[in-house]
């Protein structure tokens, strides 16, 4: 009976010498998850998840935020928004994530935010959601300061498109665009602008999604022979059109939104017909940012990143990362949400978008001072209602990829767009 | 756990909301042999209608009624039941497919409607503005969802016991004697076009119920909301299920809608990093090999019809139908 | 306005070939095919492969036939690829709808067929990625027919319509010329008697799936020669080839043909008085005002 006591005791106290052993080396080894619910199973949808990803891991390399590893926990949305609010409400109270990020479409994000961030205090972050819907909702204070995007609205975009078209001199315009909010957004706020500035508007075409043939669109587009082309597509159906286009003996002059800054669309259409094509974007490549953010992409993924809204993905993780490491280990969304203004300081201290701009910025918040975020799509500032404007720039396709053409300062744009009043 | 209750509630009252959509469609084919190939035009309809008649004012289109919300949702299911009567009155009398291929094509119809129509529902942006009921005095969090989950079950309650009724009565027995002869039942005065078309649009109509209540528990609805995805979903649900059976269909949509989420969760969850770009492809084709799966093995679903008996009494040669 | 006519035209030989295997499925099987459109994608993507195989073993296959950008290579891999879809189609039957008639009916059937669409369509996504492929890069330029009106045609259009007549009108021969011609309309019209005089109906089953199938890869490849190939090509079309069939009746070969173009003029001129955005409602309206109109289709007949 003694025997067996001591025994006892003896294999008690190893079990509590290894678990306490085990707790204290846990301590050091935290994981805290934020969640990620993007269209993986949309063929542009999985670069952009790919480059979150990436960029999780490169926090964890420069020793993760707030004194964890972060894990994000990927769900697929299939662009469904029952199945991607019930991930969101999935990752939110089964995974405890304080952090989303999400989703790309804006019929995704919109419920997400209605139905599961805004009411459990999580903040939700998303690259890609263009509707003007979201700066209605902030505006009228339903989003709780807990939603931001990177993705510049469409009013720089446009605005943009339509300078280059005064720049360029033409007089007369056919605007194609993607039929869903993101395009009729676009479509609609850049004929406006091309109105504003004396520019005849021939035609303003919606292509539908998954439609078998554009041509009898492009046929109505061609009409009154416009001096240039303005899309606001995707690479998939912009190929199409643009090959259509092409092939029916249409003017190779066209002004493009940054949806097409792809790679897969160079190819498809040719680079001896993209010689005249000027595109927009927001970006800032007056600093090494948004040429670093190109450079890492290519060494780690080996292509050079093409396709919409990778740049956005990648800042919308890195701001999120740097605003848990601003808010402390164990933040609530709340408190990393209102960490975001810390991070994307103007008189902050500049740090660049990867592992050692990361680890800059770890010191300059634990001694206090406040960061100025550098990003892929440039120095990202957002206003009250969680949106940004960028500086925007011009691009062309080259033999590598694409090239700056031009750079257009945030100031100048917005006193562009007070113009055209 | 608190957070694992809280994702019950929510999963609970999604799935319930899609039952009521399985219920209707059970109507429609279970019990009268219709095939409704645009089950997403009906749901739409219910709800873009009741948010359109319940939402607050909003400058970008019409609507914001803001109409007292039983007489909303009330609104959206009447829509869901004139869209039912117009592509049944056309098709009604034809062979089956075309009921299948109209209807389909209606569901493409209105879905385009709903995305180039801004001025009447928010083009590709959606409906937003809408106040779910009662959200001034319970707040938005977990309170409001467990009461919302009561309503939405004492309304599926509602719905199966309706139909319940419904399928014991007169006209229920009409339906299955249209369904088993058509010639016989004609030769004794029925109208088969006639009745077949009132349970389409009875049908509708509760399919129309249950899309109100899913715009209203996102409050938000758009495009996004009514592809043909969601036809194929209610489908799928009724065929796992049992056709012909209430209780199968709404077991059907709480299998399959946990199927469809657990699977991605799980493929999230195990399935390795490299792979996880893939899983949404994956996901597709195992619902579509359950799906056909279950046609193959058991198309009579996993509860089957039962022998409805309408009269209590002498019923010595009950034979099982399989 | 001539244009959009001869556009029509264009696009609804691809809608043709299509209409025709999916109106004898419907009407010999009777129940409607959702899948059937998933063969057009099979046949663009195998003839895809084999273009890819016949020119790195033989590289002056590579070579452009003429004005197209059709290459002899893609010329031969078209015979192939409508061989392998014609015997994808008879898989699909003897795996699934065989079965699922045997055990449910003809309607479950249809549903058979939405859950075989998701898994074709996804399977060749996995395996080909969800990209735009293209079977040749160049873009061919359009050739000016006239000049008032003013009339644009591209050459790969133009053989795409006159291959398709070619394949339509060999048909016919067959159907009017030859005993298999026969039996098959025998079918069609009256199963049992056909089967009382000797027809073997299974064979003639297999058969329709073969020809089906085979118009189909046709149907995919010259819409990818004239377009792109995605993954969805198949769910795009889908709704207009249904169009077609309803529009020239159900179980009736020639009007399916017709109705192929009917649908491609219609769907075209309607861009003249819609707004584009609302192209894809198109096919539905047309289905609308044909059961409006008359029901059965131009050629089809009443049956339960």
């Amino acid at each position: 009976m003694k025997k067996q006591a001591k025994h006892l005791a003896l294999a008690f106290g190893l079990v509590t010498g290894i678990a306490s052993y085990g707790t204290a080396a846990l301590a050091q080894d935290c994981t805290t998850k934020i969640g990620a619910v993007l269209p993986t199973s949309v063929d542009w949808g999985k670069p952009i998840a790919a480059t979150a990803q990436y960029v999780v891991d490169l926090v964890n390399e420069a020793g993760g935020a707030a004194g964890c590893k972060i894990e994000m926990v990927l769900r697929d949305s299939q662009v469904d928004p029952k199945v991607g609010v019930d991930a969101a409400k999935a990752l939110v109270d089964l995974d405890g994530v304080q952090v989303l990020l999400g989703a790309v479409s804006s019929g995704v994000s919109m419920p997400i935010l209605t139905s599961v961030t805004a009411p459990a205090g999580v903040m939700q972050m998303s690259c890609c959601s263009s509707s003007t819907a979201f700066t209605g909702l902030a505006k009228d204070g339903k989003t709780k300061g807990l939603w931001f995007r990177t993705f510049a609205t469409s009013g720089v975009q446009a605005a943009v498109g339509a300078m280059v078209a005064r720049d360029q001199g033409y007089k007369s315009v056919a605007i194609m665009y993607k039929n869903d909010d993101w395009g009729q957004d676009i479509g609609k706020l850049i004929a406006g602008d091309f109105e504003a500035l004396g520019i005849k508007v021939t035609a303003s075409v919606a292509l539908n999604d998954g439609q078998a043939s554009y041509r009898a669109e492009v046929t109505e587009a061609l009409k009154g022979q416009p001096e240039a082309l303005y899309m606001a597509l995707y690479p998939k159906e912009g190929t199409a059109a643009v090959r259509e286009w092409l092939s029916l003996g249409g003017t190779q002059n066209m002004i493009v939104a940054n949806s097409l800054k792809s790679d897969e669309f160079r190819d498809n259409v040719g680079l001896k017909y993209l010689g005249k094509l000027i595109g927009t974007d927001t970006a800032s490549p007056r600093s090494n940012s948004a040429s670093a953010f190109v450079d890492q992409y290519t060494a780690h993924f080996g292509k050079a990143p093409s396709g919409p809204g990778l740049a956005n993905s990648y800042d919308a993780t890195m701001i999120a990362l740097m605003a848990m490491e601003a808010a402390g280990k164990g933040a609530d969304g709340a408190k990393v949400a209102s960490m975001v203004s810390k991070v994307t300081d103007a008189s902050g201290t500049p740090v660049t978008a990867d592992v050692a701009g990361f680890k800059k910025a770890k010191d300059v918040l634990a001694g206090g001072g406040s960061v100025f975020y550098q990003g892929a799509t440039g120095n990202v500032r957002f206003d009250a209602n969680g949106d940004v404007s960028a500086p925007a720039v011009t691009w062309g396709f080259s033999d590598a990829g694409n090239k700056e053409l031009s750079f257009i300062s945030l100031t100048d744009v917005d006193a562009f767009i007070a113009s055209l009043k | 756990m608190i957070g694992l209750i809280s994702y019950l509630i929510f999963f609970t009252t999604v799935a319930a909301i899609l039952s009521i959509a399985v219920l209707g469609l059970n109507l429609q084919w279970g019990n009268s042999g219709l095939f409704n190939g645009g089950v997403v035009a009906f749901f739409g309809a219910g709800a873009y209608g009741t948010l359109i008649l319940g939402g607050t004012p909003q400058s970008a289109h019409l609507g914001g009624y803001e109409l007292f919300y039983p007489l909303a949702l009330l609104g959206g299911m009447c829509a869901a039941g004139l869209m039912a009567w117009i592509v049944g009155k056309l098709t009604i009398r034809l062979r089956h497919d075309y009921l299948a291929i109209a209807t389909f094509g209606v569901a493409v119809a209105f879905e385009n409607l709903m995305r180039n129509a801004e001025a009447l529902a928010g083009g590709a942006q959606g409906l937003r503005g809408f106040e779910r009921p009662l959200h001034a005095w319970l707040g938005d969090g977990f309170t409001y969802n467990a009461i919302f989950l009561v309503f939405v079950l004492i309304l599926l309650i509602a719905t199966y016991k309706f139909l319940e009724v419904l399928i014991r009565s007169p006209f229920g027995r009409l339906l299955r004697a249209i369904r088993e002869d058509e010639t016989a039942a004609q030769s004794l005065g029925k109208d088969p076009a006639k009745i077949r078309l009132t349970s389409l649009i009875i049908g509708s109509v509760i399919i129309g119920l249950s899309g109100g209540l899913y715009a209203t528990f996102y409050a938000f609805i758009s495009p996004q909301d009514i592809l043909p995805i969601l036809t194929f979903q209610i489908w799928a649900m009724l065929i796992v299920g049992g056709a012909g059976n209430n209780r199968g269909a709404v077991a059907g949509a709480f299998l399959i809608w946990g199927a469809w989420t657990a699977s991605g969760w799980g493929l999230s969850r195990f399935a390795p990093l490299e792979m996880q770009l893939y899983t949404g492809s994956i996901q597709f084709i195992l619902i579509g090999l359950v799906i056909v799966g279950m046609l193959l093995w058991r198309p009579q679903g996993l509860f089957p019809e039962k022998l409805v008996v309408s009269q209590s009494g002498r019923t010595k040669h009950v034979k099982n139908r399989e | 306005m001539i244009q959009h006519l001869v556009d029509g035209i264009l696009v609804g030989s691809i809608l043709s070939l299509g209409a025709i295997g999916l109106t004898m499925a419907m009407h010999m099987l009777r129940f409607a095919n959702f899948s059937h459109a998933e063969l057009l994608s099979i046949g663009a993507y195998c003839a895809l492969v084999f273009d890819g195989v016949f020119q790195a073993v033989y590289a002056p296959l590579g070579n452009v036939i003429g004005p197209l950008s059709l290459t002899w290579a893609l010329a031969l891999a078209i015979v192939i690829s409508m061989a392998i879809t014609g015997g994808s189609a008879i898989l699909i039957d003897r795996l699934v709808f065989t079965r699922v008639r045997a055990k449910g009916g003809e309607l479950s059937m249809v549903f058979a067929s939405f859950g075989v669409a998701m898994i074709i369509r996804n399977v060749l996504g996995l395996i080909f990625g969800l990209q735009v492929l293209l079977y040749s890069k160049d873009i061919v330029f359009a050739v000016v027919l006239s000049r008032d009106p003013f009339l644009l045609v591209k050459p790969d259009q133009i053989f795409s319509l006159v291959a398709a007549l070619i394949i339509m009108f060999v048909f016919h021969l067959v159907l009017s010329r030859t005993t298999f011609g026969y039996s098959l309309r025998a079918v069609a019209e009256n199963p049992e008697l056909a089967q009382v005089s000797g027809i073997n109906l299974s064979r003639i089953i297999t058969l329709i799936w073969i020809i089906g199938g085979g118009l189909a890869a046709a149907a995919g490849v010259f819409y990818g020669l004239t377009n792109q190939i995605n993954p969805v090509l198949g769910r795009d079309l889908l709704l207009p080839i249904f169009a077609a069939t309803i529009v020239g009746g159900i179980g009736s070969i020639y009007g399916a043909a017709l109705g192929g173009f009917l649908v491609g003029i219609a769907s075209n001129l309607a861009l003249l008085i819609l707004p584009s955005g609302y192209s894809p409602a198109m096919p539905f309206l047309i289905i609308l005002a044909v059961l409006i109109i008359r029901p059965t289709g131009l050629f089809g007949e009443e049956r339960h």
